[in-house]
């Protein structure tokens, strides 16, 4: 049931900028190295004001999930300042070695638990 | 009983240390004629309260009944429900698909300040006092006299499933291949026994979030993790009563990663 | 028709002839119901042992959360039942009070008849239990509650079935310590069975003292209940007046009958209660599911009502004269006391162990309904009970005792 959520969550997310309603690119399901983070534009453009540029200019591909196939997509090198790491330092925002399961939403690929959901 | 004597020399105060081991012994002995058939297991159980372990956090000065006393940590702040453990698990121990052994539940709370999720790994804690062991009717289940691991001698299973009734941390599933109850067992067969230093799932995890190691070693991380006052560590269902050897702890601390 | 003192001196030609004209006496209906039975306890059997050779997996509801479903509370209810006979009964002939004397001949045989109906279901619940006859044995684990119960019934099982050997061939003395043995190694065992539920620590619907107690008073409630079922039965099947002395036992039986439903209902009020002040962790939830939740219907209709209430008016308003008022609140008793032992095994188990951990797989209540197999297997033991006690009253003749003390 959790498995199949996540399988759709992912679909919505690559489909997502070909239909999306919204200015931005709506939730991105990364599941390598591990299952499952979820990157919400939603929480970042809308909510926290972040520009396009200031992730798209250098630090990820307009190509959502592009990311995960380079073999430096891991936490070592977010924590050195790469991907998520560039503003996730501690000073912009939490440290990504820190507070793991704000990101990380599992393989059971619970959504943000923002909703009433459960 | 073979336990009991094990660790009579090392045990912390129960009331009873002055007591020489002869008058205990009688005494013992006259509560079971005594209480005879009626009390059954309860009164073996009273028994085995010697064998408790004070590893809780405020107990510096524990002394551990097994050597090694497997046990481990379980850094719950570290847990992204990855299951990479629990696939590592299934692989080195043949679990079938419909058990496992160590499952990661989810707790959210949607209005919590900060973080709103977490993942609570479990697993077999151990326990040092164990439910499972005592009401085996054929010890088929049973607590390794030298590492204190929860063992199966699946050979011996008749299928009751009591054990599984009187595990507080629902451990235990029933393997129709197998044809017997079967558990986590700190691979010890698959592992340990073979020199590994470490379960499939402590070493699978690639957050550092599950330490294993032998509680009653000093200069072990597991030690070094559990006897400290700066960091809560808790237990799973204190009040089960079963002093598991698998302890919870979350540091604020920055995540290492390999 | 022969008479039970007559079994003293029998040759093997006068047993057969004596056999065969016993079973002959019975109506087509008896037939009927005989066969009926057989055939239920053969369905039962096949699908056990189906399920044994396929994986009970495929074929129980039972799962990992709730290992025990409604072939334990069923087991549970005959060894009750047959506890409750074997006490009730030895009221009379093993402790000297001459009122319960007539019913004793008859509650022993149904006490052999409702344990071996408890083992029949054990057997297939159990997974191997081929291993249980080699390792109960050669590797005993004393603090295991289960294994004294078990090595303490089959102890009991001897004795009883001693014991009704002694009464056919009037053997009084050795029947006596017989039925006296079997008396203490039931109730030993019988408290083992609470024990097995009592002393698990994580189940706080069970955890306590109350179990192995509570187990006593509600098999002596059940034995009286079933005394009056079969004795009313027996004497329909038999055609046969029935005699003033045994007419006296049954109404001194649902007197005691009275007594102990009372001491069932403080029972149940004070678990009930004890389970809601101050909302204990774990016991709340469970007593709250049987008070408002999904068993609410088992709880007030059928325990407490079928179970108890009725029966209880039935038993006083009969004064103990009224037969037909007696056994319809007997078998009530007996559907109330058969939810009574199912809610006790299954509500025990449907508080999750990690309930108050907080975590979304374990937020809600656990369920369990027995599927077809274990419905039948269920049935099995009923026809078995139903089957022996049919076939008892033509071989036994009616299990009379005689008149003479």
């Amino acid at each position: 049931m959790n498995k199949h959520c996540a399988t759709i969550a992912i679909c919505l997310a690559i489909a997502m900028p070909a239909v999306a309603a919204e200015n931005h690119g709506g939730d991105v399901v990364y599941t390598k190295p591990v299952k499952s983070v979820l990157f919400s534009h939603k929480l970042h453009v809308e909510e926290k004001g972040l520009s396009c540029d200031m992730c798209h200019a250098r630090t990820f591909d307009m190509q959502a999930l592009k990311a995960q196939e380079n073999a430096d997509f891991t936490m070592k090198s977010l924590v050195e300042g790469k991907y998520c790491g560039a503003c996730h330092n501690g000073t912009m925002a939490f440290a990504s070695n820190t507070r793991c399961a704000a990101c990380h939403t599992g393989v059971k690929g619970g959504g943000p638990p923002r909703g009433g959901k459960h | 009983m073979k336990q009991s004597k094990h660790d009579l020399g090392s045990t912390k105060n129960e009331g009873m240390e002055n007591v020489p081991m002869e008058e205990r012994r009688q005494f013992l002995k006259m509560g079971l004629a005594i209480t005879g058939i009626f009390a059954g297991g309860t009164i073996f159980s009273a028994v085995s309260v010697i064998d408790r372990v004070f590893a809780s956090s405020e107990e510096f000065t524990a002394q551990y009944p097994y050597k090694p006393h497997y046990g481990m940590i379980l850094f719950q702040n570290r847990c992204v429900d990855c299951e990479r453990c629990v696939a590592a698990c299934a692989e080195t121990n043949h679990v079938p698909h419909e058990g496992y052994r160590t499952r990661i539940l989810m707790k959210e709370m949607p209005d919590a300040v900060g973080l709103k999720r977490e993942f609570i790994p479990v697993l077999c804690n151990h326990c040092n006092v164990p439910q499972c062991t005592r009401v085996c009717p054929t010890k088929a289940t049973y607590k390794d006299p030298v590492n204190g691991i929860v063992m199966m001698d699946t050979s011996k299973c008749i299928g009751c499933l009591t054990c599984q009734e009187g595990c507080p941390y629902n451990a235990r599933y029933f393997d129709e291949h197998r044809q017997a109850v079967d558990k986590c067992n700190f691979c010890f067969d698959t592992r340990l026994s073979k020199g590994e230093k470490l379960t499939a799932c402590a070493a699978a995890c690639p957050a550092s979030c599950r330490v294993f190691g032998d509680l009653s070693d000093k200069g072990s991380d597991l030690y070094k993790a559990i006897h400290q006052l700066e960091r809560p560590v808790w237990v799973l269902r204190p009040e089960a009563g079963t002093k598991p050897s698998v302890f919870y702890t979350k540091d604020t601390s920055a995540v290492a990663f390999k | 028709m022969a008479n039970g003192a007559e079994t003293a001196q029998l040759t093997l030609n006068g047993l057969e002839s004596m056999v065969t004209t016993r079973l002959k006496s019975g109506s087509m209906g008896y037939y009927f119901l005989l066969l009926l039975c057989g055939g239920l306890v053969l369905a039962a059997a096949g699908l056990g042992i189906h399920a044994m050779v396929a994986g009970h997996d495929k074929y129980y509801n039972v799962y990992r959360e709730v290992p025990w479903g409604i072939l334990i509370s069923t087991y549970v209810f005959f060894v009750v039942t047959s506890t409750g006979l074997c006490l009730v009964s030895s009221i009379g002939h093993v402790f000297g009070n001459q009122d319960f004397m007539p019913i004793a001949k008859r509650s022993v045989f149904l006490s052999i008849a409702t344990i071996l109906s408890g083992f029949f279901v054990i057997a297939f619940e159990i997974k191997i239990p081929w291993r249980m006859a080699i390792y109960n044995v050669i590797s005993p684990n004393l603090t295991s509650n289960i294994w004294w119960m078990g090595t303490l019934y089959g102890v009991y099982l001897a004795f009883m079935f001693a014991e009704y050997v002694f009464l056919l061939l009037d053997r009084h003395k050795p029947a006596v310590f017989c039925g006296f043995s079997g008396s203490v190694a039931g109730i030993a065992a019988h408290s083992n069975l609470g024990a097995v539920f009592g002393l698990l620590m994580g189940r706080e619907f069970w955890h306590g003292p109350y179990m192995p107690i509570y187990f006593i008073a509600s098999a002596m409630m059940t034995g009286c209940s079933v005394i009056i079922l079969f004795h009313f039965l027996g004497y329909r099947i038999n055609k046969e007046e029935m005699p003033v002395a045994m007419k006296k036992a049954l109404r001194v039986t649902a007197k005691l009958g009275v007594l102990l439903i009372c001491v069932i209902l403080f029972f149940t009020t004070w678990k009930m209660i004890s389970g809601l002040a101050g909302r204990p962790a774990g016991k709340y939830e469970a007593v709250m599911a049987l008070l408002s939740g999904p068993y609410a219907v088992n709880f007030w209709v059928f325990e407490l009502g079928l179970g108890m209430l009725f029966p209880l008016v039935m038993f006083i308003r009969s004064k103990g004269e009224n037969l037909k008022m007696m056994f319809s609140g007997a078998l009530a008793m007996i559907v109330g006391i058969f939810v009574m032992r199912y809610d006790l095994v299954v509500v025990g188990q449907i508080v999750p162990v990690y309930h108050e951990l907080g975590v979304n797989e374990y937020k809600h209540l656990l369920s369990y309904a027995p599927s077809l197999y274990e419905t039948v297997i269920t049935l099995g033991g009923f026809g078995l009970t139903a089957f022996l006690f049919l076939l008892g009253e033509k071989l036994f003749a009616g299990h009379k005792v005689e008149e003479n003390h």
